[in-house]
């Protein structure tokens, strides 16, 4: 078996904030293949940007970072700041959640997809230019000429999350990030996103990782994905495995509140109680919320990964107990 | 994390011309630019277009001296009486027997020149040490913070006065000296602009796009300083103008042969309650209408730079 694109393993990142150190990250492991859609899911707070920003080294310096961050096999935690530069952006690149606040509102939006060509390649501002119009017609922008010569806030949210995919795949990457790309979008300009992307993959061998906090989303464009609670993952699988036959108690509540289509009229399940803000619990930080806890073991021992097929991992005490699938 | 609540939309004309731009991708209802609502919101400050016309009348009056003006310079008539204003000589003629028009022109030369060169030069040094300070942070900010503070707590006519005096007093040095103690303010702005704006997130997505340092702020964080910096650029030309002319009426600036309108008032500072108190007037007058002008400018820039202005 090759080298996957990128393996990232026992990744922890800390903050040191006025309040005492927090623990955004821990004990985190995947790995991502060439080509494929990973999808991490989680709600805010669940570490899911902070370990995209770990792998792009964008994270402050207030952040200590912890493990082994791998791509093409070359070791990212630590590694020289420039080395770093180069690869954000030509091997790695990553898509913004708000395009509106992610554009520089006084440059024309051409100029700036040409930056990050002309940040990693020596080329001419002519060839820019051409280049440039040929991204932003692959990313579905009627009128590309035209619309290179306008600014951000000329665009409408749809468009200028197309621009801001153009400029992620400028340079052809191996890994794409995209961090919640059609949360600020509405429903149907979220479909033509994600089609561009789907679109993207299928013209290059472009790894994606999906960020979302939204399942359809996944269900939709993801291959393989990876369920985010405090900082940790709770459940990794394909989708097929972890929609139909979810292991952790947390994935399974999640799924079940869900609106269905063919369910009775009653109320939505709901998983009950908050997650955890700074302070995590004792054991499992899922437990204050699970309904399969048990007093004396989930709130005392910290469950570990356990991989139960590759590329198949639960992190639960009680899962053989619960059996799969309710 | 990300989960950020959908921000606001940025203004109404914004949102409609973005989908009309979308739904005739063709149309001729193009959307302005920003540089065209800049251009719009100029032209309608009344005060800032008065400031333009007569600072433009200025420049090229004093820098056309050579076919505009009604004399030579310094030209003597040793036969003609000092007299006021009159049709031949519109500004009167001086003790020496000189056109004050002609003279007042030619002086204009000198203390519009300091004026501009002083602007750039402060502008350009104070950004670029302002921008350093902001972006870089830590010690380098601290460093360059209290270095603008020194400058700023520094006796500025008396240092001035020395050094004219140790490097003499020619119309580059006066410059220097004087672009040397006018950065300080840009710098302030520009570090606090540039605090603000390394915050947003394009530059986190710049960064995130492989830009160096140095793109980041050349090409990012800079341009977005623009309106700040040419308010505070446009302040300084008036600013240093009357700055040379207080270093020529204590004797420290432009000597003669040289003539600025600063060393004009000096001359005609003797002159005052006698029958040539007329000489003080037209360089003293010529300080206020640059001034004035140059301020009105700023202020209509200032209006019409500002994105929430409504005007």
């Amino acid at each position: 078996m090759t080298a996957p694109l990128l393996e990232v393993r026992d990744l922890a990142v800390r903050f040191a904030t006025e309040h005492g150190p927090v623990q955004a990250v821990d004990d985190l492991t995947y790995r991502i293949e060439a080509g494929e859609t990973f999808g991490i899911v989680g709600e805010s707070g669940s570490g899911k940007t902070v370990s995209s920003l770990a792998v792009m080294g964008l994270l402050p310096s207030t952040a200590t970072v912890s493990g082994s961050i791998r791509f093409r096999g070359e070791e990212l935690v630590g590694a020289d700041p420039e080395e770093l530069r180069r690869l954000r952006g030509d091997r790695i690149a990553m898509v913004f959640q708000d395009a509106l606040t992610a554009l520089n509102p006084v440059m024309k939006v051409g100029l700036q997809v040409g930056e990050i060509i002309a940040a990693h390649h020596d080329t001419s501002a002519a060839d820019r230019r051409q280049r440039v119009v040929e991204l932003l017609d692959v990313v579905g922008i009627p009128n590309p000429e035209r619309r290179a010569e306008q600014y951000p806030h000329e665009f409408s949210g749809g468009m200028r999350q197309r621009a801001m995919i153009a400029m992620a795949i400028a340079n052809e990457p191996d890994l794409l990030i995209a961090d919640e790309p059609t949360t600020a979008l509405d429903v149907t300009v979220q479909a033509q996103v994600l089609e561009v992307f789907a679109r993207i993959q299928e013209r290059t061998d472009t790894a994606v990782t999906m960020i979302t906090h939204d399942l359809g989303v996944i269900a939709g464009v993801a291959d393989r994905v990876m369920v985010m609670y405090a900082g940790r993952d709770v459940e990794q699988g394909s989708v097929d495995e972890v929609f139909y036959a979810p292991r952790h108690p947390y994935t399974r509540g999640l799924l079940a509140s869900l609106p269905r289509l063919d369910g009775g009229g009653g109320r939505l399940e709901r998983i009950p109680g908050n997650p955890p803000s700074v302070v995590l619990p004792p054991g499992c930080a899922f437990s204050p919320r699970c309904g399969f806890a048990v007093a004396g073991r989930c709130d005392q021992e910290p469950p570990a990964r356990r991989e139960v097929a590759p590329g198949r991992s639960d992190r639960c005490l009680r899962v053989d107990e619960i059996g799969s699938v309710a | 994390m990300s989960e950020a609540p959908p921000r606001p939309e940025p203004g109404v004309v914004d949102a409609v011309d973005a989908v009309v731009g979308d739904l005739l991708p063709t149309a001729e209802a193009v959307p302005r630019t920003q540089w065209q609502l800049f251009r719009r919101r100029f032209v309608r400050h009344r005060a800032a277009m008065a400031g333009t016309a007569v600072l433009l009348l200025l420049l090229v009056a004093c820098f056309g001296a050579d076919w505009i003006a009604p004399a030579e310079k310094g030209k003597q008539d040793l036969l003609a009486e000092p007299a006021g204003p009159s049709w031949d000589h519109p500004f009167g003629v001086d003790q020496l027997g000189r056109d004050y028009l002609t003279e007042v022109l030619y002086a204009g030369q000198v203390s519009l020149r300091i004026g501009l060169a002083v602007a750039v030069i402060s502008t350009v040094v104070g950004s670029i040490l302002g921008a350093l300070a902001g972006y870089a942070g830590g010690w380098v900010d601290s460093a360059l913070m209290r270095l603008t503070d020194l400058f700023l707590v520094i006796p500025q006519i008396a240092l001035l006065a020395i050094a004219l005096k140790r490097f003499g007093s020619s119309p580059l040095v006066i410059t220097l000296v004087l672009a040397a103690l006018f950065w300080m303010g840009v710098a302030r702005v520009v570090r606090s602009q540039v605090l603000v704006i390394k915050q947003r997130e394009f530059v986190e997505a710049a960064r995130a796009a492989g830009a160096s340092d140095l793109r980041i702020v050349a090409r990012h964080i800079l341009p977005n300083c623009i309106g700040p910096i040419t308010v505070n650029a446009t302040l300084a030309v008036a600013l240093a103008i009357v700055a040379e002319s207080t270093l020529s009426f204590l004797g420290f600036g432009v000597q003669r042969p040289d003539t600025s309108w600063g060393n004009m008032l000096t001359d005609a500072r003797g002159f005052v309650g006698t029958d040539l108190s007329f000489l003080i007037y037209s360089p003293g007058l010529m300080l206020l209408l640059v001034t004035l002008a140059i301020n009105f400018i700023g202020d209509g820039l200032r209006d019409a730079l500002d994105p929430q202005s409504t005007r």
